[in-house]
């Protein structure tokens, strides 16, 4: 049964993806990536990572994607025309893309594995408990940086958006 | 050692990272081929996704939370990416109608 969620939530994923670069429609490419979001929480789901699911289902399919929703709703339409610019760019991308993927590959080759963690308690690994524990105590300082990055980011988008400056 | 049981059914992790890896290249070429500055953020997205996988990947392999914690930092960063680069779109396409990215060069000197 894992194996067959696995299959069908990774074949969402890829389908997802491939959908938000073929898509000629921003806003269908936008679509695809939230089933590629939903994909993957159910992919977080099965790795015991509930909050990390709750989180991704909350933030970003919901508030990320209304975003960019909105942002689309108003703009409007863009039809995107071939680069005039840069010649040959589908093949220089194919050609990028393509040495990109061999170095990937040959680091998922090298990959060893190590042997988990003893002490760990798979009943409340992932629960909101065992990641605030860690949020509060080790990484306090990393957190409380995340905090300041979001008032800043939410300060420079209202600064943004103000019509006269 | 790279088992994952779920249920009674052990999953390689190799899965889980090669299926990251594929969104990540698949990220990587629509950030290469796409001309549309907001399909451009989509796909950026679309990485940091990928990066996310791994990163909770290994957390459960090692069944250590330290990767759930960073994969939550890395959302909120992706977070307040959003907001500032759909911020930057809104307040450009106030001015016009960008259709390429590369028509963005006003910084360049």
């Amino acid at each position: 049964m894992a194996t067959f969620i696995f299959l069908v939530a990774a074949a969402f994923c890829i389908a997802g993806a491939i959908g938000i670069v073929l898509f000629r429609d921003a806003i269908r490419s936008v679509l695809s990536l939230v089933a590629v979001m939903l994909a993957l929480s159910s992919l977080y789901l099965m790795l015991s990572a509930q909050f990390i699911f709750a989180v991704q289902v909350i933030v970003y399919s919901g508030a990320v994607m209304v975003l960019f929703l909105f942002v689309i709703a108003l703009m409007g339409p863009v039809r995107e025309q071939p680069s005039t610019r840069l010649r040959f760019q589908g093949l220089l991308a194919v050609i990028v893309a393509g040495s990109f993927a061999g170095l990937v590959v040959a680091m998922l080759g090298g990959v060893r594995y190590r042997a988990p963690d003893k002490g760990a308690v798979l009943s409340t690994f992932g629960s909101v408990e065992s990641i605030a524990y860690g949020l509060f105590t080790t990484y306090l300082y990393p957190f409380e940086l995340t905090s300041l990055l979001l008032l800043v980011a939410a300060v420079g988008a209202i600064y943004m958006s103000r019509r006269e400056r | 050692m790279s088992d994952i049981t779920i249920g009674n059914e052990h999953l390689d992790a190799s899965w889980f990272l090669i299926l990251a890896a594929l969104l990540f290249i698949i990220g990587a070429i629509g950030i290469l081929i796409r001309r549309n500055p907001l399909v451009i953020l989509v796909c950026i997205e679309l990485m940091l996704n990928a990066v996310n996988l791994t990163l909770v990947t290994f957390s459960r392999q090692l069944q250590n939370s330290e990767g759930q914690l960073f994969a939550l930092m890395s959302i909120t960063v992706a977070a307040a990416e959003a907001v500032v680069g759909l911020g930057i779109l809104v307040d450009i396409f106030k001015d016009r109608e960008v259709e390429d990215v590369d028509e963005l060069s006003e910084l360049r000197g």
